[in-house]
């Protein structure tokens, strides 16, 4: 190895290691950069993705597109009228609830977020929406979309990348663990995606007449488990799987996916999950923004924290005018 | 010196092309990486110290871009740690890189075969090696078919893209005036005699 190539390489190394320890905020930054960089050209690669994807469709006429403005406004009003009398009924049961002591229940706050790109990992199953931190989207945030009559829970919130653009860490991926029960049952567990099936499965059709055995070889993972369930679950095949609501992560009730089998273990069971959303299809999906952002919460804490250090002073300061007294 | 501006320039357009290459579904989600390809292939054809550089400015870009600080469940407990740390893929385009160098002399000669196999594997090594660290972060190895088909087709589509990378690089070397090949050489070990 010449001179030049052992200087190259020291060089490298160094710099390499230099990387390694760059800080948080500096490594942030860089990204920042690079995706506001790059932005314009992912959300052309999207526009012609859905492009594509919608060539030959029907186009419509302006009458057409009237006619569906008009409808999507009667529908809109309609939605209206409902949201405001399920907030009368958010009320009546909220004062009930107070009257029981129970803890109170509070509309979901949602961002509409579009999606600008899928897929851009290759080893995690992520998207990037148009909505960041001017949103007030925070780290953790549950994802969700309408699914029928259901709310279903396209993953959570893995980074905050700037203003306006924000990383989802769909619920399909390993990474993406949500406390989960059967609904209409008490069993509850945990759900997350599967390594080995780091990808949704692909729609193939194929002719293995031939070659039965490579059928399985060819069958794709399934693409959510939910585990640690009871044995006696497993009579509870084609039952909705949805959030239990434990841990506070994500809200109760949110539409995971359908269990289609399951799988007994030595001590418990799991149950196969085929997911409810769609995530090949996503578009448009909704934040749920926490009840109270990070930056309130901290203060409560320090409010609490520093009530709480006044309270032994006080006790000290009792103890010691009881002791005086006591002298006196 | 112009010939190494201009892949570079080459490379920076190609993290603007990726952009545009979708996932292939029906191909188990796999994707062509072209900027590993790109990368591949200008790292066959300059020396090792430029080799270098390109390495280095390449993961850079890549990971200013693609790195997503996922965090295994351990890292949650201690100071948090991505599970692909940012500049993995500067240490595997710098070690696939100095591996590729070894079938310079041959791409020298005026032979592709060799090098653009070279470059499927080591785009197939590199994605092993960020899955079994991966794996190691999360404590255990699942291997599927689904896996091994989405590994193995996302190296043969960055493969398939090689010799249209390279074929445009030798036009630029013949361009800017740059000897990739040694027609001393060439003649001695082509195949079709004196062809080059």
């Amino acid at each position: 190895m010449s001179r030049i190539n052992i200087a190259f390489l020291v060089a490298f190394v160094g710099a390499l290691v230099w990387i390694f320890l760059l800080s948080p905020n500096s490594l942030d930054r860089i990204q920042r950069g690079a995706l506001s960089t790059f932005r314009p050209t992912i959300e052309a690669s999207t526009e012609l993705e859905e492009a594509i994807e919608n060539f030959g469709d029907q186009k419509y006429t302006k009458t057409d597109l009237r006619k569906m403005l008009t409808d999507a406004e009667l529908q809109r009003d309609k939605l209206q009228l409902e949201v405001l009398k399920l907030d009368e009924l958010l009320e009546e049961n909220n004062a009930l609830r107070s009257a029981l002591n129970y803890v109170k229940n509070a509309p979901l706050k949602l961002v509409p977020a579009q999606v600008i790109a899928r897929k851009p990992s290759t080893w995690y199953n992520t998207l990037i929406i148009d909505k960041g931190a001017l949103d007030k989207i925070e780290t953790d945030s549950p994802v969700i979309v309408p699914v029928g009559d259901y709310a279903g829970l396209v993953g959570k919130v893995s980074e905050v990348r700037n203003d306006n653009t924000a990383v989802i860490i769909l619920l399909t991926d390993e990474m993406c663990q949500v406390s989960a029960r059967i609904e209409g049952t008490a069993d509850q567990g945990i759900i997350a995606g599967q390594r080995g099936s780091l990808k949704i499965q692909p729609n193939l059709s194929l002719p293995l007449e031939f070659a039965p055995e490579l059928k399985d070889a060819f069958q794709a993972q399934p693409d959510l488990l939910l585990k640690y369930l009871p044995k006696i679950a497993a009579s509870t095949k084609d039952r909705n799987i949805i959030s239990s609501g434990a841990g506070d992560l994500f809200p109760e009730n949110l539409l995971l996916g359908k269990v289609i089998d399951f799988k007994l273990g030595a001590i418990d069971a799991e149950a196969i999950v085929k997911p409810a959303v769609d995530f090949s299809k996503l578009k448009n999906v909704f934040v749920v923004l926490p009840e109270k952002s990070k930056e309130e919460l901290e203060k409560e804490g320090k409010q609490e924290s520093s009530s709480d250090s006044e309270v032994p002073q006080v006790s000290n300061s009792s103890v010691e005018t009881t002791q005086v007294s006591s002298r006196e | 010196m112009i010939y190494f501006t201009l892949i570079s320039a080459f490379l920076v357009l190609v993290f603007f092309i990726q952009e545009f290459i979708p996932v292939l579904e029906w191909a188990y989600h796999s994707r062509m990486l072209l900027v590993h390809a790109a990368f591949f292939c200008a790292a066959v054809t300059v020396p090792y110290p430029l080799m270098l550089a390109l390495a280095f400015f390449t993961g850079f870009v890549w990971e200013a871009r693609y790195h997503l600080p996922i965090y295994s469940a351990e890292g949650y407990t201690g100071s948090p740690q991505p599970e692909l740390p940012f500049g993995f893929t500067i240490f595997l385009f710098g070690l696939l890189g100095s591996f590729i160098q070894g079938v310079r002399p041959v791409f020298r000669r005026g032979r592709w075969e060799l090098p653009v196999f070279m470059i499927g594997v080591c785009t197939l090594v590199g994605i092993v090696i960020e899955y079994l660290v991966i794996s190691f972060h999360r404590g255990g190895f699942i291997w599927t078919a689904e896996l091994w088909f989405m590994i193995l087709m996302t190296s043969l589509f960055s493969m398939l893209a090689a010799p249209f990378i390279l074929l445009l690089f030798s036009k630029l070397a013949k361009w800017t005036g740059y000897k990739i090949r040694m027609e001393g050489i060439t003649k001695k070990y082509s195949f079709y005699g004196n062809t080059f």
